[in-house]
């Protein structure tokens, strides 16, 4: 037995070494060959999908041929979240897209602040973390659009260029009901709490751009501002039937189709619904004016940076991965690619819209203001997700004060 | 411990005419006596070395950071049993907990239930009883997600069952919009992709039943109902119990049929507490929040696989004597 015992011993000894020694002469034959491995996590949407990503990452490739980009898929689950999986087991990428550094986490990506080329990006500023630009992006997106559909109101004998207010808005949606259009279209999953963000933000953030600043300080409170009544209304938009509780059942992509198939007459949505009607050549039939609010017309567009990057402090590869990231927001082809297919823009550059991408564009420039949730007025972690589930008790029987009063209790139990 | 027992035993027999001495210094590098523990420790080594890299540090880090406010990013500051406490104020924590007992508790009993009814119905041996056997089981081996989205596609708005009934001019019926709606068809799910595992496990059970006793029911005038009832279920009660334990703690944990079915939806209604943990805690960033849920999850698991095998044990007692 101590013989047997000895072999094995050698034998997972022998083993040991045979495997250590391939992996490493695998790793001098990259090494040999010049080639930098960049690898880098993004957010597949159905706009940006795996392909789209591959074929950008392939021009870089093909105008530098010592690097090469792995794009790393992140399956179910965010980039935020992928992120954290790779960092708790010691292997983060290199580059990681649509996650935004806060005070607490900015010291895991590099300051970008000391490259000259970042102060041409969109919102660079805005999103700085005292003072320091770890993120830049592409370009940027609006989202308090109401895109509709031209025949609808046609039919219904609605102007929309009339429609300024929240009042004027809700005697449009019966006039389309009248008219045997479901008014607006949502769906199930984040839609719900994304919409109502965009209705009530852009009256609510337009006259206090500091009030997610107030709540965290507890000076204001969704049951007793303003928030309450547009969950009232909101509320009432439900029980009159201009939004349909069904729809809850669908998938956002269904919910999309459902609207470009004619079935509703309106759609609150971000600007990056312009490539899917692009894509459906559905864009000339469809319209869009700025959210209407109780207060100012236009109000501020609620924005975003679009296609934001961020380069992992913890990489080999740093300089080659900075140098990568300066492509995608600067090259101009890389840009216009990135603006086209999501629907985003950037001030100096263009690309062939159509008619809708155009009337998006000049919402953007018509806006007093772009409200930007970063830095203090980003809301507490996991605020979208629960407002998503309080909005949507709202479809299933819950007043809008209990609404106001769960996202209230639900705030404070996480500070 | 049998092993070593064996090897014992063998060390103690006399060698065989023309086999070396046993246990002189030049048979190898360890006395005799430390050769039988060598030998055990060998062999259950690697076992113990496996265990204890994939389960018992995962869950003794997962333990620590439950004790910290880590983010995934920043470094993990010790905040003590904070995260514990917030469990209990947390008002996600309640409707999940309270979905999860449904799902747990109503998926456990049909899927044991109907496990029971479809072994007994297909005991026998035939094509046709193993057809509809594997039938039974077929979803078993689908990924969970896969067959999320399929009855997503079936049972959603617009899908294929909604659309006939609106072709026969009835409107959608809400299977995944409204709350109560929702929950049931995501047990219904979970019931259909998983109680054929249970088939397998009541059918092989089944078959070891002696004969003897069915056929001594059958002489005292037994019933099949009968038969089944007093007989063949106590006789697989063993069976039962694990297969109740595996089942309820299977669906305690259940995340990703939620996730491909309804995303927690409509409003929360079948947001499971796995579900609450990773799509909103640890999406949220609050990984030490995160696994103070998770080490609390495997605490209920625990104490409900113990109490569940408690009551069985006491039962069989209770039956023997």
């Amino acid at each position: 037995m101590g013989t047997q015992l000895r072999r094995a011993c050698a034998a997972a000894v022998a083993v040991t070494t045979v495997v250590a020694a391939a992996t490493a002469c695998g790793g001098e034959d990259t090494a040999q060959a010049g080639v930098t491995t960049l690898r880098i996590i993004v957010n597949i949407s159905p706009n940006l999908t795996e392909q789209y990503w591959k074929g950008l990452f392939a021009k870089y490739e093909q105008s530098h041929p010592k690097v090469k980009v792995n794009l790393e898929l992140t399956g179910t689950i965010s980039a935020t979240a992928k992120l954290t999986q790779d960092l708790a087991a010691g292997d983060p990428p290199d580059i990681a897209q649509q996650i935004t550094p806060t005070k607490e986490n900015a010291g895991l990506f590099a300051d970008l602040s000391g490259q000259a080329w970042t102060g041409q990006t969109p919102l660079a500023d805005q999103y700085a973390v005292d003072g320091k630009r770890y993120l830049v992006g592409v370009g940027q997106q609006i989202q308090s659009l109401v895109f509709y559909n031209k025949s609808a109101f046609a039919k219904a004998g609605l102007d929309a260029s009339t429609i300024r207010t929240l009042d004027q808005f809700q005697d449009a949606m019966a006039k389309l009901k009248g008219a045997g259009y479901t008014p607006l279209q949502t769906s199930g999953q984040w839609v719900p709490g994304a919409q109502f963000s965009l209705i009530a933000d852009s009256g609510v953030l337009t006259a206090d751009p500091d009030w997610t600043v107030k709540r965290k300080q507890g000076k204001v409170s969704f049951a007793t501002g303003d928030y309450l009544k547009y969950f009232q209304r909101y509320r009432s938009w439900i029980d009159q039937g201009y939004l349909d509780k069904s729809a809850l059942g669908l998938t956002y992509a269904d919910g999309q189709t459902a609207f470009l198939d004619g079935k509703s007459a309106m759609y609150i949505m971000g600007s990056f619904f312009v490539p899917a009607a692009d894509a459906a050549k559905k864009s000339d039939e469809i319209g869009v004016f700025s959210m209407p609010t109780d207060g100012a017309y236009p109000s501020g567009q609620f924005g975003n940076i679009a296609n934001p990057y961020v380069v992992v402090n913890a990489s080999k590869n740093k300089a080659a991965a900075i140098d990568f990231v300066k492509w995608l927001v600067t090259d101009p082809a890389a840009i216009e690619s990135q603006l086209a297919a999501d629907g985003n823009l950037r001030k100096g550059f263009t690309y062939p819209m159509s008619s809708l991408g155009a009337q998006v564009q000049k919402i953007l420039e018509e806006a007093p203001s772009v409200l930007v949730k970063s830095g203090e007025r980003q809301p507490v972690e996991g605020y979208p997700a629960e407002l998503n589930t309080q909005v949507q008790k709202l479809y299933t029987g819950a007043t809008a004060e209990q609404v106001a009063a769960g996202l209230d209790k639900w705030w404070n139990s996480q500070s | 411990m049998e092993l070593a027992e064996l090897t014992r035993r063998r060390e103690r027999q006399a060698p065989q005419p023309g086999e070396p001495r046993r246990g002189s210094p030049r048979d190898g590098w360890l006395p005799a006596r430390y050769r039988a523990k060598a030998v055990t420790f060998g062999l259950v080594a690697p076992s113990v070395l496996v265990y204890t890299v994939m389960t018992v540090v995962p869950v003794g880090v997962a333990i620590y950071l439950s004790l910290t406010d880590w983010n995934g990013f920043s470094d993990a500051v010790f905040i003590g049993f904070e995260n514990y406490l917030h469990l209990f104020d947390d008002p996600s924590s309640t409707s999940a907990w309270y979905v999860t007992a449904v799902v747990a508790g109503a998926g456990t009993v049909l899927m044991i239930g109907g496990g029971m009814v479809y072994a007994l119905l297909l005991k026998e041996r035939s094509r046709t009883n193993s057809f509809f056997r594997t039938l039974a089981y077929y979803p078993h081996v689908i990924s969970a997600l896969i067959l999320g989205f399929l009855w997503a596609a079936i049972l959603g708005t617009n899908g294929a069952v909604n659309s006939t009934l609106q072709h026969l001019g009835i409107g959608p019926v809400g299977f995944l919009f409204e709350e109560n709606l929702a929950l049931v068809s995501l047990i219904g799910v979970i019931v259909w992709a998983g109680f054929g595992f249970n088939v397998v496990l009541f059918v092989a059970a089944l078959q070891t039943v002696p004969a003897e006793l069915l056929e001594a029911a059958a002489i005292d005038g037994a019933s099949r109902r009968q038969t089944n009832l007093r007989v063949v279920i106590p006789m697989i009660s063993p069976v039962v119990t694990v297969a109740t334990v595996l089942n309820l703690v299977g669906l305690i944990k259940t995340y990703d049929l939620v996730v491909s079915l309804t995303n927690g939806g409509p409003a929360g209604a079948t947001q499971t507490y796995s579900f609450l943990i990773l799509a909103r805690s640890f999406e949220g960033t609050k990984v030490g929040y995160a696994n103070a849920q998770a080490v609390f999850l495997m605490v209920v698991c625990a104490v409900l696989a113990l109490l569940v095998t408690a009551a069985r044990n006491r039962q069989d007692r209770a039956t023997t004597s």
